[in-house]
Formats: C-alpha cells, sequence, structure tokens
C-alpha cells in the first residue's frame, strides 16, 4: 500500500513536470513547431510566453516570423516592433519588419521624427534599461570619488585632472540616466500601438455615434493619444487623430 | 370465245380474293411530342375498295395520306395467285399534349366493310424526351431512333462521366427514313462549361444505310467535335438544333392511280424545313483530385513525353533548339508548358508551341526552345518533369525527361574570339522576397520586471553616495586642520603626556621607589614645559622655561612655586636622604601645578 502511493506520487510529480514546461522548453518547442511548417502552433506558443512575461529579442522576432507566416500580419508587426525595441539595430529584424508592413494595406507619408529624437530613441535603446541605470549609478559614484580627490589632495597636478574626470563622470552619469528613463517609457510605457481588427474606423469623438473621419486596416501602427473609457484617441503616421474602440489594437 | 374465257379468270381471281380475309392494320407511334411529325400507316390487303379515314382529333394536323398499292401475282404450279396491299400514310403534327384515341378507320369494299382497331397515342409536350424506346446507355451508338419517327438527330457522346479537362468524342447524327433535300442550319448550343473543338468532318453528301431495330434508316454525321469540360459538375448540354429540308407530297394522289414512278412526276412535290434537335444531354464532370502536383500544368490523358536536344556541343552565341514533345491522347491544347530551369548563362527564348492532331484528341505538342549559351563551359540541362492527369488509371503521372550535358566552346578562330569583348557584371538576379528563418540559438529569456530606474531604492543609492562622500569630506576636513597645526597637537599632547607620567610616578611612589618616581616627576614637569611652550628640549632650561611662561602672563606665584618643585625633585634626585620634602608631598604639588598650568596656558 506505501509503495502504491509512493509510486503515484512520483507520478503525480512527473505529470506536473510534463505539464510545467520551462520557458527554454517551450521556445525549443515552438521553434520545432515553427521548423515543422505549423506557424499557427508556434505563433501560439510564443504568444503565451510573450503573455507570461518572458521577454528576450529572439524569441520576440520569431514569434513575429511565427506570425507572419501563419498570415496575421498585424501580429507579425506587433512583435518585429516589440523586437525592435530590444534590438533596434538588429538588421534581420528591421528587415522583416519592413516586409510585413509592405503588406499593409494603409499606406501613410509618414511625419518623421527630429533627427536628434530619434538618435536619442535609437541610442536608449541600444541597451537594456537596467544596464543604463547601473552604469549611470557607477559612473555618479566615480564622479564623486574623483571630487574627493579633488577636494582633499594637496598637489595641484592630480587636484586638476580629478576635477576634469569628475565633472566627465557626473555629465555621463546625467546623461546615462537621461537614456534610461528614455528607454524605460520606450519600452514599459510605449505610446505606439499596432491595430490588429481589419477594418476599423476612426471618428471624431470616443462613441458610435460620432462622425467619422477615416478608416485604417489592420498592421497600420498608431500612436496613443489619451484613454477614455473603451476608446482611444490615436495619431496616424501622417498626423491625423481620431478615436477608435480599444478592442482593435495592441500597444506594442 | 376467247374473252368469255378471260373474265371467268378474272371472275375466279375476284371470288379467290373476296375469300381471302381482308384486314386493316394500323401503324401509329404509341408517343409523340407535340409539334413533331409522326406518321400513322394504314395498310390494307386489298386494293379495290374505298378507304374511309378515320375522324383525326381538331388538333391534329393532317397531312397525306400518301397512297401506294401494289399488286403481286404469282404463278404456283399452273395456279395463279395474287396479292394487293393498299398503303396509306398519314402525316400528323399533334399540337396540344395529352392522350387521344385516333378512331377506326374503314375500308370498304363492294361486298364488306373492314375496321382497323382503334389507336391510343400520347402527344407530350415539346422538348421533353419521347417515352418510346429509346434505351438510355454508356454508349449511344446503339440507340435506336424513335421507331416510327422518319427524321431524328442524336448528338452520340462516348462517354457521360468524366474528369476535368478528359476530351469526350462527340458525334452529331443524322438517322432519316424520308427523303432529304439538305440540311439547311446547324446551331449549336453555348456548350457552357465546355471547350470545344471541330473534328474536319467531310460534308455530308450520302446517307449510309443503317438497321437500327429491324427498321432501316439512312444516317449520316452532321459534324464530330471533341468537347473539354473546363468546370466540375454535372453539366447539361444543351439541344443542338438543326433545319433538314424535306421533300414531301402535297397533291391527293388517286389511290387507284398511285404509283410511286408516276407520282414522282405528277404529284406536287414541295420541300418543307423541319426542325430537328438532339436531347439535352448530362455530362458528369469529377473535379481533378486534390492536391495537384507542383508540375501539373493541366494535361489531362494518357501521353508520354520525350526530348530532344539539336545538339550538345555548341560555340559561345551559337544557337541550339530543345525539343519536348508530349505525345498521346487527351487535352494537347490544354496542356500548359513545362517549367525548365534552364541553367544560367544559357539564354532561353518562348517556346514555339505546335499541336498535331489526327482530328481526335490524338496527336502531338511540341515545345520548341531556343536555347543560345552566352557563356563557355559545361552546363546541364535538367531532366524535365512534367505531371499529367490519367483519366483510366485515375492518378497523377508523373513523365520524365533525360538530361543533357551541353559543352560550350569559345568560338576558335571567330571574329569574336579575337577581339575582346567587354563583359559588363550582370545584375544578381532577385527571385521573390520572404522573411527572414527564425532564431533556433539560446533563448535568452528574461522575465518582465521592472526597471531599476521605477524602484525608489535605486535612486536613494545616488542620495547615500552623496550622503557619504559629504561625510568623508567632512571628516577629511576635520583632519586637515588638525594636521596642518603641528604646534596645536604638541600643545594638546603635553598635558596627556604629562599626565601619563605622573600617574607612572604615582604608581612607582605607591610600590616604594620613590627616587624613580621624583625622576619621574621631573621627566614629566619638563616634557610638559617643552610641550606646552613649544621649546626644543635643546634649549629647555629653567630661565627659558620662565621667560615663556612670563611671556604667557602666567603668574609669578606658579612660576616660584614651579621653581620650588624643579629644584626639589633635582635636590632628591642627587641627595636621596629623608631631608626636604617628602616624594608624596612632591607628585601632589606637581600634579596642582600642571593642572594650573593647563588652565592659564591652553
Amino acid at each position: 500500500m506505501r509503495r502504491v502511493t509512493a509510486f503515484s506520487i512520483l507520478l503525480i510529480i512527473c505529470l506536473l513536470q510534463a505539464a510545467a514546461q520551462t520557458p527554454e522548453e517551450r521556445y525549443a518547442q515552438a521553434g520545432q513547431l515553427y521548423s515543422s511548417g505549423d506557424y499557427s502552433g508556434a505563433a501560439a506558443v510564443y504568444r503565451k510566453l510573450y503573455d507570461d512575461g518572458y521577454r528576450s529579442e529572439d524569441m520576440l522576432y520569431n514569434a513575429g516570423n511565427a506570425f507572419f507566416k501563419s498570415g496575421d500580419n498585424a501580429s507579425a508587426i506587433l512583435f518585429y516592433e516589440r523586437a525592435r525595441l530590444i534590438a533596434p539595430a538588429d538588421e534581420d529584424i528591421n528587415y522583416n519588419l519592413q516586409i510585413a508592413r509592405s503588406r499593409v494595406t494603409d499606406k501613410f507619408e509618414t511625419v518623421p521624427e527630429l533627427f536628434f529624437v530619434r538618435w536619442f530613441n535609437f541610442l536608449s535603446l541600444l541597451a537594456p534599461t537596467n544596464t543604463w541605470a547601473v552604469t549611470a549609478l557607477l559612473l555618479f559614484i566615480a564622479s564623486l570619488l574623483f571630487a574627493v580627490i579633488f577636494l582633499t589632495k594637496a598637489r595641484a597636478s592630480g587636484r586638476l585632472l580629478s576635477f576634469w574626470l569628475s565633472l566627465a563622470a557626473l555629465i555621463l552619469s546625467v546623461l546615462l540616466i537621461a537614456l534610461a528613463m528614455n528607454n524605460n517609457s520606450l519600452i514599459n510605457k510605449n505610446k505606439k500601438a499596432v491595430i490588429t481588427c481589419s477594418i476599423v474606423t476612426g471618428r471624431s469623438e470616443p462613441g458610435e455615434s460620432s462622425s467619422e473621419l477615416f478608416v485604417i486596416h489592420s498592421g497600420t501602427t498608431v500612436k496613443v493619444e489619451k484613454e477614455l473609457g473603451d476608446y482611444l484617441e490615436v495619431q496616424l503616421p501622417d498626423g491625423n487623430k481620431g478615436w477608435i474602440s480599444r478592442d482593435c489594437l495592441e500597444k506594442i | 370465245m376467247r374473252s368469255s374465257i378471260l373474265t371467268v379468270i378474272c371472275l375466279l381471281t375476284a371470288l379467290s380474293l373476296a375469300a381471302q380475309e381482308m384486314t386493316v392494320t394500323v401503324d401509329a407511334p404509341p408517343s409523340a411530342a407535340a409539334g413533331e411529325r409522326f406518321r400513322i400507316i394504314y395498310v390494307i390487303n386489298a386494293s379495290d375498295g374505298r378507304f374511309m379515314p378515320p375522324a383525326f382529333d381538331q388538333s391534329f394536323t393532317v397531312s397525306g395520306p400518301q397512297t401506294s398499292s401494289s399488286r403481286n401475282v404469282q404463278w404456283i404450279n399452273g395456279e395463279m395467285k395474287s396479292t394487293s396491299t393498299t398503303t396509306l400514310i398519314y402525316y400528323v403534327v399533334a399540337s396540344t399534349p395529352g392522350k387521344y384515341t385516333i378512331p377506326p378507320a374503314q375500308y370498304e369494299t363492294k361486298k364488306l366493310t373492314v375496321s382497323s382497331s382503334p389507336v391510343e397515342i400520347e402527344i407530350t409536350s415539346a422538348g421533353a424526351a419521347p417515352a418510346q424506346g429509346v434505351r438510355q446507355g454508356s454508349r449511344q451508338e446503339q440507340q435506336a431512333p424513335a421507331s416510327g419517327s422518319e427524321l431524328s438527330l442524336r448528338l452520340l457522346l462516348n462517354t457521360r462521366e468524366v474528369y476535368v479537362g478528359q476530351p469526350v468524342t462527340a458525334t452529331l447524327k443524322l438517322y432519316t427514313r424520308i427523303n432529304l433535300s439538305g440540311i439547311n442550319e446547324l446551331k449549336y448550343p453555348d456548350f457552357k462549361g465546355f471547350l470545344r473543338e471541330d473534328i474536319d468532318t467531310p460534308p455530308l453528301t450520302s446517307l449510309e444505310s443503317e438497321v437500327i431495330d429491324g427498321v432501316q434508316y439512312g444516317t449520316g454525321v452532321l459534324q464530330r467535335f471533341v468537347l473539354y469540360p473546363q468546370i466540375s459538375g454535372e453539366l447539361r448540354i444543351d439541344s443542338v438544333h438543326i433545319t433538314a429540308l424535306v421533300k414531301q407530297r402535297t397533291g391527293v394522289s388517286d389511290p387507284f392511280f398511285s404509283d410511286p414512278f408516276f407520282d414522282s412526276f405528277f404529284s406536287n412535290v414541295t420541300t418543307v424545313a423541319m426542325k430537328v434537335s438532339t436531347r439535352p444531354a448530362v455530362i458528369k464532370v469529377k473535379p481533378l483530385p486534390e492536391p495537384q502536383p507542383a508540375d501539373f500544368h493541366g494535361a489531362v490523358g494518357s501521353f508520354e513525353l520525350t526530348s530532344s536536344l539539336s545538339k550538345t556541343d555548341v560555340e559561345v552565341n551559337d544557337a541550339m533548339t530543345y525539343t519536348l514533345t508530349l505525345r498521346g491522347t487527351g487535352n494537347l491544347n490544354l496542356a500548359g508548358e513545362p517549367v525548365i530551369n534552364f541553367p544560367q548563362g544559357i539564354e532561353k527564348y518562348d517556346p514555339k508551341v505546335t499541336v498535331k492532331s489526327s482530328g481526335t484528341s490524338t496527336g502531338t505538342k511540341t515545345f520548341e526552345y531556343l536555347l543560345i549559351p552566352r557563356n563557355t563551359g559545361t552546363f546541364e540541362l535538367p531532366p524535365v518533369s512534367y505531371t499529367v492527369f490519367d483519366p483510366t488509371q485515375e492518378k497523377y503521372i508523373t513523365l520524365r525527361t533525360a538530361g543533357y550535358t551541353v559543352k560550350v566552346t569559345g568560338s576558335a578562330g571567330g571574329s569574336e574570339a579575337s577581339t575582346p569583348v567587354f563583359v559588363p557584371g550582370e545584375d544578381v538576379k532577385y527571385l521573390g522576397q520572404d522573411i527572414r528563418y527564425i532564431r533556433n540559438g539560446d533563448s535568452g529569456l528574461d522575465l518582465l520586471s521592472s526597471p531599476l530606474v521605477s524602484r525608489t531604492y535605486y535612486w536613494l543609492w545616488f542620495v547615500f553616495a552623496l550622503f557619504l562622500t559629504a561625510v568623508i569630506l567632512l571628516l577629511r576636513r576635520e583632519q586637515m586642520k588638525r594636521n596642518a597645526d603641528i604646534k596645536g597637537l604638541r600643545n594638546r599632547k603635553a598635558s596627556k603626556v604629562a599626565r601619563r607620567r605622573l600617574s607612572k610616578a604615582r604608581s612607582l611612589l605607591d610600590t616604594g621607589k620613590p627616587e624613580l618616581a621624583n625622576a619621574e616627576l621631573a621627566k614629566a614637569l619638563w616634557g610638559y614645559l617643552g610641550d606646552k611652550l613649544a621649546i626644543a628640549p635643546s634649549d629647555l632650561t629653567k630661565d627659558n622655561c620662565f621667560a615663556a611662561l612670563r611671556a604667557s602672563r602666567v603668574e609669578e606665584g606658579v612660576i616660584t612655586e614651579l621653581d620650588l618643585i624643579l629644584s626639589a625633585t633635582e635636590y632628591s634626585r642627587y641627595s636621596p636622604s629623608s631631608e626636604g620634602e617628602s616624594p608624596a608631598g612632591l607628585y601632589k604639588r606637581a600634579a596642582a601645578l600642571i593642572g594650573k598650568l593647563d588652565n592659564v596656558l591652553d
């Protein structure tokens, strides 16, 4: 009797372990599904990983691929955009995103961002938020150390050098804090969203009764300006604004 | 006399005739379509009576009768036997469908009257298939036209169940029992869902004789064609209409003077246009099985594929011909061009496509590619695979041809070879666009966590670092201040050192060594004075000390006391007798003095 109980407990543990795959195993499983041509199956696994809070550049990129191959172009763009936030300079991600975007119905004359905003955003996405934050803190401490040396050292030559080093480290630290904050706001407080409904009407006010302003299709990237109940005010890439239903878009 | 004998013979004959039973038989179709012409034939085995036609229904349009009579006289063993037959043919067209009864017709001779039996006839609505003996079979060649109809048109199909693209051979055949003077008009339906291809058919000049179900017909093939079904489903072929020109006698001929020979001369023969149609047919077209192979290009039938190449050793820019021949039975015209991946460096031109068929769907289709090698080297012309659907085996069959190896040599001694040709770099050919493949390496998965910048403790680190630095700076500044003032240091240290020596003197005193205690007292005093007054040990004399003390505005009484104590310690050191002051009293005075000096000098 005791043996049977032990055996059944062992069995239950085994079953539980099988059910609870590690994220790594699920990731590998999705890759195998993709290789065997089951794109929608792979996409579902990647999606689940994402929903469970797992993030990696490769995972998001693969998810975009799986959605693209299974025909869900809007989700593919969504995941490529997410992957690009982690690795803005990755060539494969940008290439696939460009291909996915070429299949979007809506074509916009995009108003480009100011070049320094673009550069700053790019720079701030080159490393994860925490890398920037930790480096900034270390630089700040270094700056303080140099300041201490400067203030206490008796000899003139060493004092001058430590003064400049302290100043440089302080400026760099402030810059890195700015990068970290910007990175955080881009990744975690992103205002961009991708339209997931195949067609959606933009209205002048939140609600079904207001006048219709424009019609956009799935895959278009918009910027969320305001939120009110079930409606979001979005800005199109060409600058126009309108209210659309919350169900029709997903934030990047 | 002779004439009387003849009369007797005639009478005998008449008697014998009268003795033979006289009958009137009717031959009429059991059914006919409204508007269709049918015949009612009365045959009487007598010729000398009067035929009284039946009362036809009002809705019948009756023409005729066409009367013919024949007499047959036989002499058998010197006995004459004579039979005579009268045939009357009525052509009737009924306009309204329904069931009709044609009442009996009567034949009246001088002696008796004979009636025919009544005939029931069903007139069906126009276009509906007559119910009479037409057997539906897969082979319609055996189908007989309706007995009793003189003119009919049949569309004979070799099969009624095919696959999409599988050819159906159709023959439009005319069956007639009456004289035709020609075919006026041939009207095809629009063969919805089919592609029609006419087969060369010789014009109908003479009819062939064919006996079907014991009835002789004149038959002729009007047109033969092949139908290629393009879509699947039950496809209906609507009627083919022709207008035939029928020779018809209009005058009512005398039964007693009915001779076909004379008839043709004397009766009025007009040509009547008669419309004849085929019955609609249904062909069941099955779709081709899925999935279709990638190299299937619509060829349905049984084929074989051969290839040939005009030459395998060529010079650069010298043309060669690559020929693919598709041979067999099937939809040759619709068989698409195979996909051949000629190697890069060999220029391919669009093929010349020729279809040769021997009147039916059997024949050959050739694809002639003109190839011009533009580079030297050895090239492989790959084997061509071409998939066709064989409807008899009901499966796809992949035909393959052999590959070729082509050696392309530079043109030796040619004018082109002697002059170097500038070959500009070729652009890379991009064939398609697709996303790049997924990554299979390390996942690098991280669980999403709130970043440091959104946590308070991160910012507290900055504050802490700043605070720590401030503390360090403050402490350091203090230390520097003190280090910078060495005098002050000695000053502060003076009373400490003096006190230490005093306490040491005290302990020596307690252990009963007054000499050593006195010496220690002297050290304490002199050390204290040196440190406090910042006098170097070499200059440490009583005078110097007193001068410095006076400069520090120390009271004269204190200086005198100091002098006394110093003298007392020196005195006790050099004459350690009991005279003078006791060491304990001296110690107390010295300690009190240091306390006083400390208060004044600091």
